[in-house]
């Protein structure tokens, strides 16, 4: 047997490992077999079908479901700024847009193989987060988020220009932008590439999970709650700030990325304020600060989206509109947030209707 | 010897001259109590010897060395603790957590434990809890004994005894009684009463001003100097 560390076996720590994530565990295994239950129950197709990426629900679900993948990656890395950390950023829009830009250009008019143009992503993300960072001694609060804004602003009339419109395709955007390579294809190999999307979310949630309850999280936790305080600690905050950024950065521009190649199409409404709210909300709906809440967010407000557009077409938005109100109202940490602070009161109430049904 | 010297300090927060002119010298060892009324400059005093508002004119040395315009994380890791008014402690962190960020070396908590749960054995039955779910009483106690973790030189209290009930009062005196055999003690405290019993000097700083210092003892019997700036008898 191996002995890794205080005397603890290698068997007793993966046992461990296991018993902590087995809710992650438990719902990736069910999203690997999603398809495959959608194909049998629902398309009354086989198992087949779906390794051979016919038409059908379980193909269009799966599609959804890479979404929702992407739009979970991109409220992650806004949760680390926000909800860990405390940074209120409104250029969070450009962090994804610039990975989904960056790809794309790369593939189509630079003609770069993937892995290279995977590199040149991560380098203009570390970039970017660092052009953030310029500032970020300067102001806090509501003067970060106005620069930010500012910032922006600026990269979203940037990429819409005429002048650009060989590389960027001005207000149409990228089009025609190749597969990057034959698993990475989300038309023709869409079970590969929901598999592919799938593990990368997971990895990062794990990631985040990770940093989260590190010193680095602890510290941020501590900006958060008041940054004087963890200056006088004896903290460089600022170099705490910057890191978040940039891991927050290529998190973002990785799930820009994913949104390009599944798409693979990007427009300019990836860059605008509006995708910035949508990362809002998503953690508001999960719970700012959770990390887990960003998945559940990015489901609830991609489902939402799409069946109330499906079901009231143009009367939808009021719709959500009015969802959203009743989920501020009602569940005022988000899902993840008010289910931690509810999950002992309820498990309280269960003790005491058991007690009842005793006597 | 004096471990913490201030000399002409003028402080602006914005364009408000908020400091203007203090003064003061504590010795190592001892416990320095900052007088006065409301709004007279004593929380601004000890974030200008801090760093969070610097100080424009004058200079703030530590044990001879001028940190007038260090910056604040800087000059904490010279060993000054501070305990800020409120209770601030991290409210989402736990009191172990709240207790091991501040270390300044990986175990600093270990090597003080005895003494802070010595001092509050409350925060060890509470160890798990988040800060937020702490009574006052039990998050200033929190907050002083995170000032404790790390081997600060010189500690800043401010308002430890603000709003506590007075049993707690009376613990929180001993600690700081108890703390100040390990380091030095600049303690800002409204509570006459407490600052008489606590400290040995006092400074008293009056719109902005440092008008007078002394010695406690002789403070305490000094019912004129008392009413005229600190308006209690």
């Amino acid at each position: 047997m191996t002995t890794v560390r205080d005397g603890t076996t290698l068997q007793s720590s993966v046992r461990r490992w296991l018993h902590h994530r087995r809710g992650l565990l438990i719902a990736t295994g069910l999203m690997v077999l999603f398809p495959f239950v959608v194909s049998l129950v629902v398309d009354g197709q086989g198992i087949s079908a779906v390794f051979a990426n016919d038409e059908g629900n379980a193909r269009f679900l799966q599609g959804l479901a890479i979404e929702i993948f992407i739009l979970a990656l991109y409220a992650l890395s806004y949760d680390l700024i926000l909800g860990v950390t405390g940074l209120l950023s409104f250029g969070h829009a450009m962090f994804f847009a610039v990975g989904a830009y960056t790809f794309g250009i790369m593939l189509k008019t630079a003609e770069l193989a993937w892995p290279t143009a995977l590199l040149v992503v991560l380098a203009v993300a570390i970039l970017q987060a660092l052009l953030f960072g310029v500032v970020l001694p300067r102001v806090k609060g509501i003067a970060f988020a106005l620069i930010t804004l500012g910032i922006a602003s600026m990269f979203w009339i940037v990429i819409q220009s005429s002048d650009l419109s060989d590389y960027a395709g001005a207000e149409i955007g990228l089009q025609g932008i190749p597969a990057p390579a034959r698993f990475l294809d989300s038309t023709n190999e869409r079970f590969v590439f929901y598999l592919i999307t799938l593990a990368i979310l997971v990895m990062v949630y794990m990631l985040y999970t990770r940093i989260a309850d590190s010193p680095l999280g602890k510290v941020a936790n501590a900006i958060r709650d008041n940054e004087d305080r963890a200056l006088m600690l004896g903290f460089n905050t600022f170099w705490f700030k910057l890191v978040v950024l940039v891991i927050a950065s290529i998190t973002a521009a990785l799930a820009g990325t994913i949104h390009t190649i599944h798409q693979p199409i990007v427009t300019p409404n990836v860059a605008s304020l509006g995708y910035t709210v949508t990362a809002l909300l998503v953690i508001l709906i999960g719970g700012v600060g959770t990390i887990s809440g960003a998945i559940v967010g990015a489901a609830v407000f991609r489902l939402l989206q799409y069946y109330l557009d499906r079901w009231f077409g143009g009367s939808s938005d009021l719709l959500i509109g009015a969802a959203y109100v009743l989920l501020v109202l009602y569940l005022p940490y988000g899902i993840v947030g008010t289910w931690r602070v509810k999950r002992l009161q309820i498990a309280d109430g269960r003790k005491r209707l058991a007690a009842l049904f005793r006597s | 010897m004096s471990l913490l010297r201030l000399d002409e300090v003028h402080t602006f927060i914005g364009q408000y001259h908020i400091l203007e002119g203090v003064s003061l010298d504590v010795p190592a060892g001892d416990i320095v109590a900052l007088l006065g009324r409301n709004g007279a400059g004593k929380t601004t005093t000890l974030k200008t010897i801090l760093g969070l508002t610097p100080a424009r004119k004058g200079t703030v040395q530590l044990d001879g060395q001028d940190i007038t315009l260090r910056r604040s994380f800087d000059i904490a890791n010279m060993g000054i603790g501070y305990v800020p008014e409120h209770r601030a402690i991290f409210a989402d962190l736990s009191v172990e957590e709240n207790l091991r960020i501040a270390e300044r070396n990986k175990g600093d908590l270990a090597e003080r434990e005895e003494l802070i749960f010595g001092l509050f054995p409350d925060l060890k039955r509470l160890i798990r809890l988040p800060g937020t779910n702490l009574s006052g009483g039990q998050q200033q106690m929190l907050a002083v004994a995170r000032a404790l973790v790390p081997d600060n030189r010189l500690l800043l209290i401010d308002e430890p005894s603000e709003g506590l009930a007075p049993v707690i009062i009376e613990q929180m005196m001993e600690a700081i009684t108890r703390l100040s055999e390990h380091s030095t003690v600049l303690l800002v405290e409204q509570n006459f009463i407490v600052a008489g019993r606590l400290a040995q000097h006092y400074v008293i700083i009056e719109e902005g001003k440092s008008v007078k210092a002394g010695s406690m003892a002789d403070l305490v019997d000094d019912d004129e100097t008392i009413k005229r700036y600190l308006g209690a008898a």
